[in-house]
């Protein structure tokens, strides 16, 4: 009787525990919000989720290979994508993640980029040189003016860039 | 005399347990410190290859015809259009952009730098939990070993004489700094 109890306790331990863990990894806080946005909405009306707390759902097509600061999560169907971006080594997204689906949250924010930073990142995109896939987080991109403060170089739209100050992500093996 | 030979057994035993997580803290360090210069993490490797003009059609028929051209047997991770004229296929740690309908890849190559991936995944703490108390204990393990490392030697060489100029000197180097570039 205590054997069977005790298989029984096993059995009901490691249901519990997968049931938490999922097929997925959970970075930072996780993803709390039940209904994700679709990043195409989020673009075409980003003023109506500013400073508010979304969730979105997607492919990563894009990560900070120096420091995995940030990802980059895409619509599969639309190809729109939105930056995630964390505090450096308060949440890390490995490289790994690289086209792997994810689900992350966080609050949607916008950066107004001044005049020299959309000279800059107009002159780095004509240089060729770190575009929006680039690892333009680091202080040189910074120093250029299209780096960190720019948003890590996210893309831009009518000289703001769109991004998502990510609190935690949810990304499946 | 009992507390100065606690001292040392103190100093020796702590210093024998957190000498090898000093020399990978030391290690990520160094390494970590140049990560404008270079990725401490991650070889990454970026080739290009014209495959010629590919057939119309959906995303995962034009990835097909890519991997076939380039003789790759993998199953993609996904395959993403990321514009009318861009796909991207994404295997493992390895990603291609295929440019359309031209052909033009962009073969990216990623492998983890052997030792440094590890060194630096202990010291910036990116698995959490466990290693953040760990870390914990390690710095208090460090403070004791500077507490009582300034203690092990009398007299002329200790803090009465030589050991407390060095001391003072290594105190001055960050106060030094700050002054200059901080509070300036």
């Amino acid at each position: 009787m205590r054997r069977i109890s005790l298989i029984t306790l096993i059995i009901g331990l490691a249901t519990v525990l997968s049931a938490a863990g999922g097929d997925g990894t959970t970075y930072g806080e996780g993803v709390t919000l039940h209904e994700a946005v679709a990043v195409e909405t989020l673009l075409a009306s980003p003023d109506d989720y500013l400073g508010k707390k979304v969730r979105v759902d997607g492919v990563i097509t894009g990560v900070c290979k120096k420091r995995g600061c940030w990802m980059q999560i895409t619509d599969p169907d639309s190809g729109n994508g939105v930056r995630i971006k964390v505090d450096d080594g308060v949440i890390v997204f490995p490289y790994e993640a690289m086209g792997k689906k994810a689900t992350a949250e966080g609050v949607f924010d916008a950066i107004t980029l001044s005049p020299e930073q959309v000279e800059a990142r107009a002159a780095q995109q004509a240089a060729g040189q770190k575009t929006a896939e680039g690892e333009s987080c680091d202080k040189e991109g910074a120093r250029d003016g299209a780096g960190e403060g720019a948003g890590c170089d996210a893309p831009a739209q009518d000289n703001r860039v769109f991004l998502i100050h990510g609190t935690g992500a949810v990304i499946y093996s | 005399m009992k507390w100065r030979r606690l001292i040392i057994a103190t100093h020796r035993d702590v210093g024998y347990f957190f000498a090898g997580l000093t020399v990978i803290y030391a290690i990520s360090g160094i390494a970590v410190n140049h990560i404008e210069d270079w990725n401490p993490n991650y070889v990454i490797r970026t080739e290009s290859a014209p495959l010629g003009e590919l057939p119309p059609g959906g995303n995962d028929a034009i990835a097909a015809a890519v991997l076939d051209r380039m003789q790759i047997t993998e199953t993609p991770e996904s395959v993403v259009r990321m514009s009318p004229g861009q796909l991207r296929i994404f295997l493992d740690r390895r990603t291609l952009t295929v440019t359309l309908p031209s052909g033009e890849v962009v073969d990216e190559h990623a492998r983890r730098r052997v030792a440094f991936f590890e060194l630096n995944y202990l010291h910036l703490n990116h698995g959490k939990g466990f290693w953040t108390w760990f870390a914990d204990v390690y710095a208090a393990g460090l403070i004791v070993l500077a507490c009582t490392g300034i203690f092990i030697i009398t007299g002329r060489k200790g803090l009465g004489g030589r050991g407390r100029w060095l001391l003072l000197a290594g105190l001055a180097v960050p106060l030094i700094y700050l002054i200059l570039v901080v509070w300036s």
